[in-house]
């Protein structure tokens, strides 16, 4: 059973926001939610690295745990999706998150919480797959159509990788071998096995 | 990668049902229907209470139809992505990523990931428009082309053909750009200009002045064999971030040494080995610098010099000057620093040195370019797989548009503006030559080789200087009368320095016309109440035809969507011109015309038909469409197609390609390089400046192609040569009544070409390249302080060159300006650059909602220092001021990236004015996401002593917390 | 339950009998439900939270780039990031894993535990002590005790306070009972409904509490009786009624308990309610901890006063729904109060 992660190499990513707006494109996201973001660490000093973020689709998701509607759920491949019918945009999920996730599109006049979004995996959500209303709601379902996440499939360098956990590893240890160290590797401890969420 | 899809909701298998966080998709789905009954409460509310999710603006179509796929290339810079556009029912459903595309294997930067974008085209000009008593009104295409060629016609008549100003596009395909250069010519000017005036036109007149050709010399490709890379004022971290797939490749693969030479410690330097921060504007002292310790430790390959270059000595000279103390004080680069480096490219061969406008952009541009040549060539990096000099250009067809000679100082194929070159374009056009020297200013306003020259012969105005066009006194100008109609054809303003000085050219102007698919800054930049003229042109998106890469690749792009809106491609709308002006006819001549719309493949035969000198001769539209089908066939890092219909040739025919396209030659993936033979894109340094220079000779010695008979140098080949060599008797009857009288660079047969290149010889000679330009200014690159230094020591002993009367046409100030001091009241160095997200003036991508966002305000970089000495806070607004009296209202951004005494700003912003917005002013709906102040609001004076190549790299500033 | 015996002619007409029923009724099933629910979820987590905690950082050696920045982002330090949100240049948020321990872990237990031994305490005091009894039979005089207003503002307060339980206990344990009890697509229609009257209700709550408390303030300041009330365990002890003014120890008591818990309960309730002016995860975690666990005392603590105040003490609701207490009532619970309107009484019969 394939187990699906993103892996970010930091000795790659330049911070090029491909894969940003690689997500706001294939799923037309609307200003202010964005579901995959880049952070630079250090920025402009000599141990500067980035590194693109978005949901990690965690082994042992905080989000669904904490969900007080139990409108996530994990797929065979270990996405974690969600429900938005049934989201109440309550934010937990976001507090519980430790990657700043989910999005929430304000609404209303107090500037309310709206439904959640977050990275889908490009797995669209509950609807039926390629439906209208899976689309409106998730974006496309690529992985309905055998493809992976468009910002990993779009990264510039190859920094952002996505697909079967052992594939992604295989990937990162050819470039170890090839570099000498392992450096970098984000979401390699993090997400691909629990352990590493803790501190 | 093996997938396991989310299986349908009908699947039966339930063995993770109920996981410990809740109950699976799967076991939701089963029991959503059923109301367990229980809490008479929640029974009362009915499904519609319960908030659906909302809708975001998703596309009209959904699941996987089946979708046309056109294959396209981006249209952002000049690494020249492939993309796959999915188009149902005439619109742009989905952008898949290209993995069989040899130059990014489906990646994009955030730029070409975004490109869907065009397929909505929300904030684009939509309509032809005029500014009427200050608001705008639509009009229709026919009266709006009518109104613009009466109006011209009228400045003809008065001021002759010299007075309306053609401003074309590095954004039109190789087909435009062609077309747009001999629109001006049968208009009657040399007044046609592009940006590639204001980004590499000192790389090109730098390089090719070295050894022959003025483009990159490799590829993005090769990359992946260098050793090493020496990246100096580029950044392609933000500026080409598929080049560094490539450069990363090759630090992964080879271990090769990435050395940074940048003012900044950008995105590029975090990932090199080596940063060197250097002063802005000390280029040549840097690379004197890192030759000093080459020559001094023997590191040089003597043989490669003593066989390929010229003048190498007179370098070793100057160099001599550039010890490491010297070196430190006008670079600020250590003794240390520089060995370094100067060990890590000459220890690991080869290596490459790659350079963008942190290089160009200077008063002493062409120093600096011909300075990074001269490191190449005396480590013999030149001619070799893994090494070159890969110039990295701009904009998505900035190398065809340049090649195309949309520029004032060139025909096509860089031909030059001699009476032999018209006389040859003539010829390809057939049309009398006698009828196209009319359409000139038959007067004379300046002396060439003290022999009155006719403005059809004299360098026109450059872009960078159309704004002295306007405002100089009549009097200075080399040509009839002022500049008073512009026609800004896919030009951002706010790319130029000097914006006070261009407003006000602006609203001088009888007339602006704007050919765009964005309004532009032009559109709200000036206080006009009429005189405005905005005709919506197409994305390249909305067309079809070739782009030529910045590895000088040529590739096809299919038609995505029809043109949107009222919007017309740009070929399109100069047959409407030209039809307007009364030379259609003779702009198609060859070139066949469907109902308004000429052919494009015919416009590519055309040029197939005249560009001998750089060899965009052998791309024919069925060749390009054939390498545009069979992207997978070509290798990832030697581009050559192993199979298939274009086995063995290199990917994109990149130039050039020798020859007839029935001569079959595969492309020059590598210029310059003799392991190959010239017929499978071989080559050797070109005869281009003679066969000897002072008594010494100047063609190769002992070195040349493989395969090439005379083996040794020679000259380029003519009529004469063929015969000196009996070679003559190898042309067929046809080629040989073409070739008489001819040479390589104007036997429109091919003939003579082909048969060089069958004894295998490169048609343009071969010669050593050159590290002295005995033509130039400065015949040695030497280091020149800026025009606005902050470094008055530095002035004394580097100062700059005296004023000129004219160049290109106009006067140009140079030692006037740095005689003045203002170090004391602006002592912080003023540099601009660009961002990831955006591009060029930045109109189109600031209306692109998923870039838009990710910046949202212009910015000025700070160094805390600096920050801290003028009060400054990371996110608080401030003032920055120049020495010509502008100022520019931004946000603070506190950072590390800039050194003490060093501001960064980048160039992509308008809208903004000297703290006025300017949003009103738009046409409505086309206002673009983002505004901000324009980095070239306070950018000052400064041209290039050979091109006019404006100073955009070094300025000065203070900062005012506004 | 049974308070069909009470006196109702002047009960307001939204305020029935048998909605209080309907709703007692609701409370009683949650609070039941929940504490078999939530025990196994609880397993679940915990086992989760030790295996988890059992990893650590692997494969980055000391000095290189790799481990340098690791630490940085798991210490949850922020970089830079183009995007514009307050947070979006941490990596890794610390605080949401301590949060969800905090939460999930420990109050959604000890919640639950509070929540059943106090109720099972007040059956147990019902069943073993009975109700509080009057000592003397009704005297069929009254004495006014509420006034309209303080009883409409009391029963308001009190309505949407158990709209609040009701609605907010449902966010903290509901996913682990209600799908089951009322289908999963109800369940979404009355979370969603839930959250929004919880959300605007609670605006209206924090005002009206606040009204309520500041009327009632001066009645509520503690004087040496209330400690001598309390030294005697409030009557329950000896079975003799220590004195107490118009309120007692126990009723202040409970009122202080309201001001502090509803004071923390509305300023953590507003930051959750307006999202848009706070834009940092900590704060809306602290502001969830505090008002979960102020929700959970005062909803402790209402349902005790409930208790007390009806089938605990006999005639005490009266007061509350007619405003007219049995003098009986009045001298055996307050009886400094009883002789203050006495004399008051008697001084202004003197007067007139």
């Amino acid at each position: 059973m394939a187990r699906m992660k993103f892996l970010c190499d930091s000795e790659r990513c330049i911070e090029c926001n491909g894969c940003v707006t690689a997500c706001k494109n294939e799923h037309e996201v609307e200003w202010g939610v964005n579901r995959r973001r880049v952070v630079t660490i250090n920025d402009g000093e000599p141990n500067e690295v980035s590194l693109s973020v978005a949901c990690m689709h965690c082994t042992d998701a905080p989000c669904m745990a904490v969900c007080p509607v139990d409108c996530f759920y994990q797929t065979d491949d270990g996405i974690v999706l969600h429900d938005k019918d049934a989201c109440i945009g309550c934010g937990y999920c976001l507090f519980a998150c430790p990657f700043g996730a989910p999005q929430f599109p304000q609404e209303g006049a107090f500037g309310d919480r709206g439904k959640m979004d977050k990275c889908t995996f490009c797995a669209g959500g509950p609807e039926e797959d390629h439906s209208v209303a899976e689309r409106e709601k998730y974006g496309r379902n690529r992985i309905a159509e055998g493809k992976l996440p468009l910002c990993a499939e779009m990264c510039s360098t190859k920094a952002l990788l996505a697909g079967d956990a052992n594939d992604v590893s295989d990937i990162y240890r050819e470039r170890i071998i090839a570099r000498g160290s392992n450096k970098g590797a984000w979401g390699q401890n993090l997400a691909y096995n629990a352990a590493g969420r803790k501190r | 990668m093996r997938l396991t899809p989310k299986q349908s909701t009908s699947d039966s298998s339930s063995d993770k049902e109920q996981s410990q966080t809740g109950l699976s998709r799967r076991s939701f789905l089963g029991r959503s229907g059923i109301a367990a009954g229980g809490i008479a409460a929640a029974g009362m509310l009915a499904p519609p209470m319960m908030r659906k999710a909302k809708a975001t603006s998703a596309p009209a179509s959904a699941g996987p139809g089946k979708p046309e796929v056109k294959r396209t290339i981006c249209t952002h810079c000049s690494v020249g992505c492939g993309v796959y556009a999915e188009v149902e029912k005439g619109v742009w459903t989905g952008q898949e990523p290209a993995f069989d595309h040899p130059f990014n294997r489906g990646a994009h930067c955030a730029k070409g990931a975004a490109l869907r974008e065009h397929g909505h085209g929300e904030r684009r000009l939509k309509y032809p428009m005029k500014l009427v008593d200050g608001k705008w009104q639509k009009l229709s295409w026919e009266d709006a082309v009518n109104e613009i060629g009466d109006g011209m016609q009228k400045i003809r008549d008065e001021s002759g053909p010299d007075s309306v100003y053609w401003l074309g596009s590095a954004k039109h395909n190789n087909e435009q750009a062609y077309l747009f250069r001999k629109f001006a010519a049968l208009w009657g000017t040399n007044n046609v200009d592009h940006q590639a005036r204001i980004c590499h036109s000192t790389t090109v007149a730098g390089v090719a002045n070295t050894w022959g050709y003025g483009a990159m010399t490799n590829s993005f490709n090769d990359i992946h064999n260098s050793q090493s890379a020496i990246l100096i004022g580029s950044n392609p971290a933000e500026a080409h971030p598929i080049a560094m797939q490539h450069l990363l490749y090759a630090k992964e693969r080879n271990k090769a040494k990435l050395i940074v030479a940048d003012p900044r410690f950008s995105r590029t330097a975090a990932k090199g080995d080596q940063h060197l921060p250097l002063r802005p504007g000390s280029d040549v002292a840097m690379i004197w610098g890192l030759l000093w310790h080459v020559f001094e430790n023997g590191w040089e390959d003597k043989q490669y010099i003593d066989q390929r270059v010229f003048g190498m000595d007179e370098v070793k000279e100057e160099v001599k000057k550039w010890n490491p103390a010297e070196v430190e004080r006008v670079t600020g680069l250590s003794e240390e620093q520089m060995r370094t480096a100067a060990k890590t490219l000459a220890t690991n061969k080869p290596g490459t040195v790659i350079w963008c406008m942190g290089g160009t952009q200077h008063t002493t541009g062409n120093n600096n370019t011909r300075a990074y040549c001269a490191l190449m060539l005396a480590l013999g990096n030149i001619g070799t797989s893994g090494g070159g000099a890969n110039i990295f250009r701009g904009h998505d067809n900035v190398q065809g548009a340049t090649d195309f000679g949309v520029l004032s100082h060139t025909l096509p194929g860089y031909y030059g503006l001699s009476g032999g070159a018209w006389k040859h374009w003539s010829k390809v056009w057939g049309l009398d030559y006698d009828w196209v020297a009319s359409r000139f200013d038959q007067d004379s306003y300046e002396k060439a080789k003290g022999k009155p020259a006719k403005p059809m012969n004299t360098k026109g105005i450059p872009v960078s200087r159309w704004v002295d066009g306007v405002l100089e006194d009549k009097a200075n100008i080399a040509q009839k009368d002022n500049l008073r109609a512009m026609v800004f054809w896919g030009h951002a303003p706010n790319s130029q320095t000097r914006g006070a000085d261009m407003k006000k050219a602006m609203e001088k102007l009888d007339m602006m016309v704007i050919v765009d698919p964005y309004p532009t800054a032009s559109a709200v930049l000036p206080d006009r109440k009429d005189g405005i003229y905005l005709l919506p042109a197409t994305t390249q998106f909305e067309t079809y035809g070739s782009v030529t890469a910045s590895n000088r690749s040529l590739q096809w792009r299919d038609e995505v969507i029809k043109p949107l809106f009222d919007s017309r491609p740009d070929h399109v709308i100069m047959y409407k011109l030209a039809k307007k002006l009364g030379f259609a006819d003779q702009l198609f001549k060859n070139i066949q015309v469907n109902g308004e719309e000429p052919l494009i493949e015919d416009i590519t035969r055309e040029f197939n038909r005249g560009m001998w000198t750089i060899g965009y001769t052998g791309q024919s539209p069925e060749r390009m469409k054939a390498h545009q089908q069979n992207w997978h066939t070509f290798d990832y890092t030697t581009l050559e197609a192993a199979g298939g219909p274009a086995h063995g040739e290199t990917y994109g025919l990149p130039w050039p390609c020798w020859g007839t396209p029935e001569m079959k030659h595969p492309g020059t993936h590598i210029l310059y390089d003799t392991s190959k033979p010239v017929a499978k894109g071989g080559l050797n340094f070109r005869a281009r400046f003679g066969v000897e220079f002072e008594g010494k000779n100047l063609l190769a010695e002992g070195s040349y192609p493989k395969g090439n008979e005379l083996k040794d140098g020679h000259p380029e080949f003519n009529d004469k040569l063929l015969k000196k060599l009996g070679w003559w008797d190898d042309l067929t009857d046809e080629e040989k009544a073409l070739a008489e009288g001819k040479n390589w660079k104007t036997d429109l047969s091919g003939g003579i070409q082909r048969v060089a290149i069958a004894h295998g010889c490169a048609p343009f000679g071969n010669a050593k390249a050159r590290s002295v330009v005995w033509t130039f200014p400065d015949r040695v690159p030497l280091h020149r302080e800026p025009l606005y230094s902050t470094r008055r020591d530095l002035v004394a002993d580097y100062p700059t060159y005296e004023d000129r009367k004219s160049h290109y046409r106009l006067p140009t100030q140079y030692s006037s300006i740095q005689a003045q001091d203002f170090s004391q009241e602006y002592p912080i160095i003023l540099t601009s650059g660009r961002l990831v997200e955006y591009e060029g003036g930045g109109e189109e991508t600031r209306s692109n909602p998923w870039l838009a966002e990710l910046q949202q305000e212009m910015f000025v970089e700070l160094n805390p220092v600096d920050a801290n000495n003028n009060g400054v806070r990371d996110g608080g607004q401030v003032w920055v001021h120049t020495p010509e009296g502008s100022k520019i209202k931004v946000k603070a951004l506190v950072t590390k990236r800039v050194k003490p005494g060093v501001a960064f700003i980048p160039f992509h912003f308008a809208g903004e004015y000297q703290g006025k917005d300017l949003r009103s002013k738009y046409p409505e709906g086309s206002d673009p996401y983002v505004l901000g102040e324009s980095a070239n609001t306070v950018m000052t004076y400064g041209y290039d002593s050979v091109t006019q190549m404006q100073e955009s790299k070094v300025s000065m500033c203070k900062i005012s917390v506004a | 339950m049974n308070l069909k015996h009470q006196p109702m002619q002047a009960m307001p007409g939204w305020l029935n009998h048998s909605l209080m029923a309907v709703l007692f009724s609701v409370l009683v099933v949650w609070l039941l439900g929940i504490t078999s629910a939530v025990q196994a979820a609880q397993a679940a987590n915990t086992a989760n939270s030790a295996s988890a905690m059992a990893g650590a950082v692997t494969g980055t050696s000391a000095g290189n780039r790799g481990a340098d920045y690791w630490r940085q982002v798991t210490r949850g330090e922020s970089g830079y990031s183009t995007h514009r949100h307050d947070e979006a240049g941490v990596l890794i948020n610390r605080s949401g894993e301590d949060w969800r321990l905090l939460r999930n872990d420990t109050i959604k237990t000890y919640g639950a535990w509070a929540l059943g031994v106090t109720l099972v305490g007040l059956v147990l005091v019902y069943l073993l002590f009975g109700a509080n009894k009057l000592d003397s039979p009704r005297s069929g005089r009254t004495v006014e005790r509420w006034k309209r207003v303080d009883r409409y503002l009391h029963w308001t307060v009190a309505g949407l306070f158990i709209v609040l339980t009701i609605t907010g206990l449902s966010i903290l344990y509901g996913r682990h009972f209600l799908p089951e009890l009322m289908g999963k697509g109800a369940f979404g229609s009355y979370m969603s409904l839930g959250k929004l009257l919880h959300n605007y209700l609670g605006v209206l709550f924090a005002i009206l509490l606040v009204i309520m408390l500041v009327k009632w303030l001066a009645n509520n300041l503690p004087t040496i009786t209330d400690i001598q009330w309390f030294l005697q365990g409030g009557g329950m002890i000896k079975g003799k009624h220590p004195h107490a003014g118009y309120m007692n120890g126990g009723e202040k008591l409970w009122f202080w308990v309201l001001f502090l818990g509803g004071v923390v309960l509305m300023l953590s309730g507003l930051v959750l309610d307006f999202p848009a002016y706070f834009d940092n995860r900590d704060d809306f975690q602290l502001a969830n901890l505090f008002h979960a666990v102020s929700a959970l005392v005062l909803i402790c603590g209402a349902t005790a006063h409930a208790y007390i105040g009806s089938v605990g003490t006999e005639g005490a609701l009266e007061g509350m729904t007619t405003g007219q207490v049995d003098e009986t009532w009045a001298k055996q619970h307050h009886d400094l109060w009883y002789e203050q309107i006495k004399t008051d009484a008697s001084e202004d019969k003197a007067n007139d």
